[in-house]
């Protein structure tokens, strides 16, 4: 048992398991919400990167920051989350908001729409190249040791550890403020929300700022460990964002968080282990999803949705 | 033979058991009334019927074979038809078309045959069209000549109840269910469907179901009153019976109503 | 309300006697005329009004002739580039989008993996006949095997319908196309490809570099050669789909569809086989694709799998939704728009009088009285030139700059548009500020519109002249088909010839 390969992999799992986790959430939030799929969310997490890029580039580079690497870091982080958010509102705003009573066909179709809209606004403004920055001259990137095999970076563990506080927040917000029971009610019922005086309009727009911030964050975390963005990078995400949010129980933020790290492990393991390895992974993850819906079309920590006729 | 059965039926969502051992049946060439306070199960007695939900236990026969288990449309080509508390028409259709559409069971042309248009889809097409309207004729005026061109979505209420009985009578059914057809009427035309449900059974021969809370229309049509509550069979009889009976008084007016009858 | 305003006894029995007779002209408050209200109310006036009332009693077959006769004289008259890019190209993407209208249009289905089926039609036919493959088999023995495995391959697909529906649905048909992508690619008996049982490692596809060398269509020894014979034997094609899909939408199939897609459940009630009938558009929509993707295979004598997205998908539906879902004939006009727009957009002149001229024919459209365009259009063009002026004296570099093609335009252009020598960032920044500033126009109403109009009008052009002219190909025809579903979603669900649906929610 090659337990280097298998730590290896755990740990990529989970790093990658924590940017799907997040992007998820999203998905879940809007998802519970407003029953739309939306489809630009990926990009919006492909916008979060760019902006972390050119955040850096603000700061000075790399190599000689204006600031000490972690608060540069911080700094990306608060920049593009802000940045997102009010891009999500936006695209609530002028995309989604009279679509609200449409066909579902409707938004689906204009989230469609928005989505081929920012990956080629990026295409045009950025060109199709990756960008590549060296973000590993920004912080000593350290990997630490664990035993004979287990091997882990600072800044693996600088994304694990973020999206979990992350997480936790989201919940906290959810399940202990006022505004969560504004967002858990309308989730439940838009019309009966709006009457009992909570205003759904604001609602959603909060859940899309807290959404695409999440995704931004999910965006900020690839370019510290990959030191890469491309204007399509969100397009791939977003369905493996998707799928988790789906495998989890779609609506369910716990699910999402559960989710992610699965598909995330599951494209770890599949790449180290099984034939065909990375060009195939995302074929195994599409197989997942497949067998989800076959098997337990509400996911793994959804409630079944029983339709009164 | 009797032309509905149900036997021992039950059926449970979670934890709660909407229809408890049910017990009925319907006759050929009978209207049967079902009545009961709002949550009795009644809509879901239609629903296990017309093969939406699977019976937990029990079964339901028609005409002498076993149709619960089946999938919805086999069971509406046996010949059961349906319509819905809240009206469930193909709103973007007209009303002609809403009514043709339900003729699928019992027609046979092919895809391949309409894009072709072979001579045996087109011949079969000329008698759906005649199907259709002379089920929309049974209306009267209601649903004639204009009518037919006009989509579902411009139909006043009345008119849109009317559509769905006549749809669920292009199917060739046997035995209707009707859910509710009063809901939501005015005296008037409440008699005018009153008097509708009597000629389905005397001009067309059908055997009817109905649920219904408005007690006119019940004691108007019915031979025969079943009277449900959280599931249960608790009366049957005459309309009169089952109208004075004590667990039905309760269920719909509570216990003390129930002492002060007495 | 009491009895029946046309006169009829209450229990709804047929009426006889005097008001039979004088109901030829509906009168005010008879049922009839109450009941045609909304149908007059609609109604257009004017020529649009007469246009319809024509085309309204022409019978379909004659519609037919009239959509297409400019495709029959664009066919003689046309040289072959314009052939090629203008008609050949719109007519596949209208066929295509034919078939997609059947799945998304008739039955309701959303199906996000329809060009998988497109793609999977090319390599088909292009495994039976092409030099790759080293096989030559006949285009009357390839096309329809081809067409009937693509149609397996729906039906495979389909079966997926069963148990997901809706928003489900569409991400698993995108998966699927996904998944076509990723074994097209990699297809190839290489080193990333799978070892199969019995025959190992196989070439099916070609991999990355794609399946070349595909025969021409070659039916019964007769070979077609020419764009101009592709252009006819999918002209011909297109025609006799929509002549049979017009068919089928008024059978007892079509109408079984339709319910379908209104209510599944009241459908399955009314003695509709609900699932098979979504087997059936699946198996008819990847049918149309596949066949699509024989003609495309051999008109490019390869097939690639690039040529098979998520862009291509994009386009298609944006074909079929702005030519109207559920209307045959909207799909022609669509594909006319949505390819020969961005094809015209090609070369740069052109793509200049496009946008100007799109841009006042707009203004037009869309403002009423008459003296708000012209206020807005003069005003604009005075704005300019006073920018220009004055940014000429402050910020010399920025009005050095040159105008790309452009010929006539190029002059008056230069001096009112700044355009600086290096427009680097300041063209990013100004695609964002003319974003930001067409969402405001959104917001705001009436005089405060029509005067921001100007800045953003002139805004319009700087980012036109300096950013998006020079990626016209490329991501510029993307952003513009993203942003037209965004709006004609918002404004318009139903497209140009569709009717508008009425939703119970």
């Amino acid at each position: 048992m090659n337990w280097n390969l298998f730590f290896g992999e755990l740990v990529s799992g989970l790093t990658l398991g924590s940017i799907y986790a997040l992007i998820a959430l999203g998905y879940t939030m809007v998802y519970g919400i407003l029953k739309l799929l939306n489809f630009a969310h990926g990009d919006v997490y492909m916008v979060g990167a760019y902006v972390a890029f050119f955040v850096l580039q603000w700061l000075g580079g790399p190599l000689n920051t204006d600031v000490a690497g972690w608060l540069a870091i911080a700094i990306m982080f608060l920049v593009a989350m802000l940045a997102c958010g009010m891009l999500g509102v936006g695209i609530e705003r002028f995309a989604y908001r009279r679509l609200r009573n449409a066909p579902r066909i409707a938004p689906l179709i204009s989230a469609l729409g928005v989505s081929i809209f920012l990956q080629n606004s990026a295409l045009l403004l950025w060109g199709p190249n990756f960008r590549d920055y060296g973000t590993f001259d920004l912080i000593n990137v350290k990997s630490y040791r664990v035993g004979a095999n287990f091997l882990i970076s600072n800044i693996q563990i600088l994304t694990i550890v973020t999206s979990i506080v992350l997480m936790i927040v989201l919940t906290l917000l959810v399940s202990r403020t006022r505004t969560g029971k504004a967002m858990r009610a309308t989730s439940f019922d838009r019309e009966a929300a709006e009457m009992m005086g909570i205003s759904v309009d604001g609602v959603v727009s909060f859940t899309f700022f807290v959404g695409s911030a999440l995704a931004a964050a999910a965006g900020v975390m690839f370019v510290i460990l990959f030191g890469q963005a491309s204007p399509l990078m969100g397009f791939t995400a977003g369905l493996k964002g998707f799928t988790a949010a789906v495998v989890g129980g779609i609506g369910s933020i716990p699910g999402a968080m559960l989710g992610g790290y699965l598909i995330g492990l599951l494209e770890a393991f599949a790449t180290g282990y099984l034939p065909g390895g990375s060009t195939y992974a995302n074929l195994y993850v599409f197989a997942l999803l497949i067998a989800m819906f076959l098997l337990r079309p509400s996911g793994l920590l959804g409630s079944p949705t029983i339709q009164k006729v | 033979m009797r032309l509905l059965e149900l036997r021992d039926v039950s059926k449970a969502f979670g934890g709660l058991t909407v229809v408890d051992h049910l017990t009925m049946h319907v006759d050929e060439g009978e209207i049967v009334s079902v009545i009961g306070p709002n949550g009795a199960g009644k809509t879901t007695v239609f629903n296990l019927i017309t093969g939406i939900f699977d019976v937990d236990s029990g079964e339901i026969v028609f005409e002498g074979e076993r149709v619960s288990g089946l999938p919805p449309h086999k069971i509406t080509d046996r010949g059961i038809a349906r319509t819905f508390q809240s009206l469930r028409l193909f709103l973007n259709m007209t009303v002609l078309e809403n009514v043709m559409a339900a003729t699928y069971g019992h027609t046979k042309a092919s895809v391949v045959e309409a894009m072709l248009q072979l001579p045996r889809s087109r011949r079969e097409e000329k008698r759906i069209r005649a199907l259709a309207e002379e089920k929309l004729a049974f209306f009267g005026q209601r649903l004639v000549g204009y009518r037919h061109d006009q989509y579902a979505y411009s139909l006043s209420y009345a008119n849109r109840r009317r559509l769905e009985i006549a749809r669920a009578m292009a199917t060739n059914a046997r035995l209707l269910l009707l859910d509710e057809p009063a809901a939501g009427m005015n005296p008037n035309e409440t008699h005018e469907i009153t008097e509708l449900i009597g000629e389905l059974r005397e001009k067309a021969g059908y055997s009817i179901l109905v649920i219904e809370h408005d007690m006119h229309v019940v004691e108007g049509i019915s031979d025969r009153v079943i009277a449900l509550d959280h599931g249960v069979k608790i009366a049957e009889g005459s309309f009169d019976e089952v109208a004075t009976h004590p667990l039905v008084v309760e269920a719909y007016l509570g216990a003390r109503a129930q002492e002060e009858a007495v | 309300m009491s009895a029946p305003a046309d006169g009829s006894p209450p229990d709804g029995s047929p009426v006889t006697g005097p008001t039979e007779e004088a109901a030829e002209a509906p009168k005010v408050g008879v049922d009839e005329w109450v009941a045609r209200h909304e149908e007059r109310r609609q109604a257009h006036g004017g020529l649009t009004g007469a246009v319809i009332q024509g085309w309204d009693r022409v019978p379909p077959a004659g519609h037919l002739a009239i959509l297409f006769a400019p495709f029959v004289v664009f066919g003689f008259v046309a040289n072959e580039g314009n052939l090629y890019r203008y008609g050949l190209i719109t007519l596949i993407y209208a066929l295509l989008a034919l078939g997609l209208n059947v799945v998304v249009g008739f039955a309701g289905l959303l199906d996000l993996g329809y060009i998988a089926f497109f793609g999977v039609g090319a390599y088909a036919f292009g495994i039976m006949a092409s030099g790759h493959s080293g096989h030559h088999l006949p285009a009357e023995l390839a096309v329809p095997i081809a067409v009937a495995f693509t149609a397996l391959v729906g039906l495979l697909l389909g079966l997926t319908s069963w148990r997901v529906s809706g928003d489900y649905l569409a991400i698993v048909t995108l998966f699927f196309l996904q998944a076509f992508v990723i074994f097209v690619n990699n297809a190839n008996g290489g080193p990333s490809d799978w070892s199969y049982p019995f025959v190992g490692k196989v070439d099916i596809t070609g991999g990355a570099n794609g399946l070349d060398q595909i025969d021409p269509l070659r039916f019964f020894g007769y070979s077609i050669s020419t764009t101009k014979g592709y252009y006819f034997y999918t002209l011909i094609s297109l025609a006799v789909l929509m002549a049979m899909l017009f068919f089928v939408n008024r059978s007892r199939t079509g109408r079984a569809w339709r319910s379908l897609r209104e209510d599944p459940l009241a459908a399955e009630v009314m003695s509709i086989p609900v699932n098979r009938l979504k087997l059936l558009a699946f198996v008819f929509g990847a049918a149309i694709a596949g066949y699509c993707g024989t003609i495309f295979g051999s008109v490019q004598s390869g097939a690639f799998p690039g040529d098979y997205d998520v862009g291509l998908l994009i386009t298609i539906y944006a074909i079929a939704i702005l030519g109207g879902l559920g209307s045959i004939g909207g799909v022609v006009i669509g594909a006319l728009i949505v390819n020969g727009v961005p094809e015209l957009l090609r070369s740069s002149e052109n793509a200049r009088l496009l946008f100007y001229g799109a841009l006042v024919v707009g203004l037009f459209l869309a403002m009423r009285p008459w003296y708000r365009p012209v206020v807005v259009i003069v005003g604009t063009i005075a704005f300019g030139f006073v920018v220009h002026g004055v940014a000429g004296a402050v910020w010399p570099r920025g009005t050095a700059g040159h105008i790309q093609g452009g010929a006539r335009l190029a002059g008056p252009l230069e001096h009112w548009v700044l355009l600086p020598t290096h427009p680097g960032r300041i063209g990013g920044w100004a695609y964002f500020a003319l974003i930001a500033m067409a969402l405001v126009l959104t917001l705001v109403r009436g005089w405060w519109r029509t005067l921001l109009l100007i800045p953003t009008l002139y805004l319009a052009a700087f980012v036109w002249e300096n950013e998006l002219v020079e990626q016209v190909s490329g991501a510029t025809r993307l952003i513009l088909l993203g942003a037209l579903l965004v709006v004609i979603m918002n404004v318009r669900p139903s497209g140009i010839f569709g009717t508008a649906r009425v939703e119970v929610v």
